[in-house]
């Protein structure tokens, strides 16, 4: 029993983190019916930024020229000391991480969006989808060339120190580490937060306006570039927090580290309809413990094809994934 | 810093680039020289999977090439070298495109080429169509020799030899049952398979085996069921860097899962980058078998690792590198017997070609890893295991008991 609940754990966790990839794959794709490949390399650059920042306000960083050069050095330092310090330093140093890498990662979104999507706005729908690709292996490519291809991501100990579930006294030890928590709890809140925004505020409307007639939402008075844009940001930075959580939760970042996620969190979409919010936070944690039950009693070695054939099999019975609504294409 | 290397080496890695091209060109056209330069290829990881054994690798070619240019041999016979680096990434694929890049170059002689055994398996079918030498300095799998190819050399020992000799040394240090992991890679499973033969065979359980993929990242499924059968021993077969086999993120994951045991693996493992990506706690302990004696213990050794510091400072010479220093000299060695034998300009002639081939399986003089010579089927005739441990955040030799 203890073991079926600790892979539980196991795939659950694995799941926060996929779904968090697949919501950003599901928004693009609900507003601009468009697959954005290179948002695995926004979970990518989530990892590297974060990293950054990590070196920059924990004392892991010292060795680091950027801090070397900072005129309020000596500011800095109290600061550092005071996030390494203590567990409140400690979990407000995470939070300032995640934020920061959440607001890079979307500026980079919007960025790519302005730059590589905008312009193709009206071409077949393959030249935006070339252009995504375009944009994964510049951005895998330059993180490459400019920082490392691999680099160690060590969070101080006491956010990765794990905490061992007492029962009647009994250890349980199915690894429910307080990492664990934050990144399912990160995942559910993000998806409530998201689901609400689109449903209830003005811009959510808009939004919802925008994916089902661009060019009628422009003429209700909808600045449909701004939306889109506004998409553009939430999507990748929601892969950017993922990308951090990745980072401290496997201790390590490496510039090709999107791929594989990327492919599980779009299958995720997928299986939940893509397109649909709680498609995506529903698939993301059916593939997650999938994949990590299947290795549990099946077989490791077969995991990926196991999730695969099951992923083909709901489709199947399912075409449109299962919160998805099978649209009639208008022609 | 690091960063300022590394956008100064992106520079200048386009900059080499561009000069090769050019002079590439321009060596066509105007000769006149009366000294002829001989390439020799180098291939591995440079920039991207295993790195650390491709750059070291790389480093140990430069060296060797830097002292043969010095040496008086190669005045009188008026012959230079230069290195020409070929990054295969690890990949098979990348890496057949490496040597057929090698194999075209006119003027070279032969390729220090392949640290994974995927990719030198891959190349070396391109390698002996066109009748040139190759020598992996890191390949392991036995396969690579024994496809029948005469032109195909390894300086390194094989996995049929690391993994009895990993499961005796497990044996001895009273290790009773293990848990087997493969990264799906042809070293890997080697690796595992050689182990679990001699393992068995000394009275040792299996408690649990499976295989996981290239570049996975997520090991704690694997991990679970680990802590859940309890073996004394972790047995690994594969890479450490997490673009490849990533042994190091399994080691980390293994200790924060709450197995406690150590973790044992191959040569795969046996680079400092392990201990950094698993962090120096969860590294502590961990055994790794590695071709060869560390390079502080030969008798030709010590100079080599002071050369090799002087000329890169801050490096310290990792096995592979003395492997590739040896492979290196193999192909200088060859040039310098074919020059003479049939004069500098047929050196790389297709009858030079051959004869280049004879003289890399006839090599035989003292190397850095102790004797240089290749039994018939091209590997080495040398075959010394170590084990290394994790001791105090760093790799140390473990003295045969």
């Amino acid at each position: 029993m203890n073991y079926f609940l600790a892979q539980l754990v196991n795939g659950i966790t694995l799941g926060g983190m996929y779904a968090l990839i697949a919501l950003g794959y599901t928004m693009v794709y609900g507003v601009l019916l468009m697959i954005n490949f290179a948002h695995s390399e926004m979970f990518m650059s989530g990892a590297y930024i974060g990293l950054g920042t990590l070196l920059l306000l924990s004392n892991a960083g010292t060795q680091n020229a950027i801090c070397k050069v900072l005129p309020f050095l000596s500011f800095f330092k109290s600061l550092r000391s005071f996030f390494t310090g203590s567990t409140v330093g400690l979990i407000i140093m995470f939070i300032i991480i995640l934020a920061v890498s959440a607001v890079l990662v979307g500026c980079l979104g919007m960025l790519t969006e302005r730059f590589a999507y905008r312009p193709l706005r009206h071409a077949p729908r393959l030249a935006p989808l070339i252009s995504a690709l375009g944009v994964s292996i510049f951005l895998q490519n330059a993180f490459l060339l400019w920082i490392a291809p691999n680099k160690p991501f060590n969070l101080p100990a006491v956010v990765a120190k794990a905490a061992i579930v007492d029962l009647s006294g009994k250890n349980l030890s199915l690894g429910i580490t307080p990492l664990r928590i934050i990144i399912v709890a990160t995942s559910v809140i993000l998806l409530i937060v998201l689901d609400l925004f689109i449903a209830r505020t003005r811009v959510g409307k808009a939004m919802r306006a925008t994916s089902q007639d661009q060019d009628a939402a422009g003429l209700m008075g909808i600045n449909v570039n701004s939306v889109i844009a506004l998409t553009f940001f939430i999507g990748p930075a929601l892969g950017g927090i993922a990308g951090v959580f990745s980072g401290a939760y496997y201790g390590t970042v490496t510039y090709n580290m999107g791929f594989m996620p990327g492919i599980k969190s779009f299958t995720a979409a997928v299986i939940g309809g893509i397109g649909n919010l709680r498609g995506a936070m529903l698939g993301g944690f059916m593939l997650g413990l999938i994949e990590s039950l299947s290795q549990a009693y099946i077989s490791a070695s077969y995991k990926d094809v196991i999730t695969f054939v099951i992923l083909i099999v709901i489709l199947i019975f399912r075409p449109g994934g299962l919160l998805g609504s099978s649209v009639v294409e208008k022609v | 810093m690091k960063k300022n290397h590394r956008i100064v080496f992106g520079v200048m890695a386009a900059l080499l680039t561009l000069a090769l091209i050019l002079t590439g060109c321009g060596s066509g056209g105007g000769s006149g020289s009366t000294t002829k330069t001989f390439n020799v290829g180098f291939g591995g990881p440079i920039t991207q999977g295993d790195v650390a054994f491709g750059q070291g690798g790389l480093r140990a070619v430069q060296l060797a090439i830097a002292n043969a240019n010095k040496s008086q041999e190669a005045k009188d016979l008026k012959i230079q070298f230069k290195v020409i680096q070929g990054d295969d990434q690890s990949l098979a694929d990348v890496g057949t495109t490496v040597a057929n890049q090698f194999v075209s170059d006119k003027s070279m002689v032969g390729a220090v080429a392949h640290f994974n055994s995927t990719v030198s398996i891959a190349a070396s079918k391109v390698y002996h169509e066109n009748n040139f030498v190759q020598i992996s300095y890191g390949s392991t799998n036995p396969a690579l020799t024994q496809q029948g190819f005469k032109n195909v050399f390894r300086t390194c020992a094989t996995d049929d030899l690391q993994g009895p000799t990993g499961a005796n040394r497990a044996t001895a240090l009273g290790f009773k049952s293990v848990a087997l992991i493969d990264d799906s890679s042809p070293y890997g499973q080697g690796l595992v398979a050689a182990f679990k033969d001699q393992f068995v065979k000394n009275g040792g359980t299996v408690v649990y085996q499976a295989s996981t993929q290239q570049k996975q990242n997520d090991f704690t499924a694997v991990v679970t069921k680990i802590a859940s059968v309890k073996p004394d021993l972790v047995y690994f077969g594969g890479t450490y860097a997490p673009d490849t086999g990533a042994g190091a993120l399994l080691c980390k994951q293994l200790k924060s899962g709450g197995v406690t045991v150590p973790m044992m693996g191959g040569d795969g493992l046996y680079a400092p980058e392990f201990i950094s990506g698993a962090g120096a706690t969860a590294a502590e302990g961990s055994y790794a078998t590695c071709p060869g004696m560390p390079v502080e213990l030969l008798p030709n050794g010590k100079q080599f690792a002071a050369d090799y510091t002087a000329m890169f400072p801050g490096q310290q010479p990792a096995p592979f590198d003395a492997y590739a220093y040896d492979a290196a000299n193999a192909i200088i060695n060859a040039t310098y017997s074919v020059a003479k034998d049939l004069g500098v300009n047929k050196v790389t002639s297709p009858a030079g070609k051959d004869a280049l081939i004879k003289a890399v399986a006839a090599s035989n003089f003292d190397g850095v890893t102790g004797k240089v010579s290749f039994d018939s089927k091209g590997d080495p005739n040398n075959k010394v295991i170590t084990l290394y441990k994790v001791v105090n955040g760093k790799w140390e030799a473990q003295a045969d008991k």
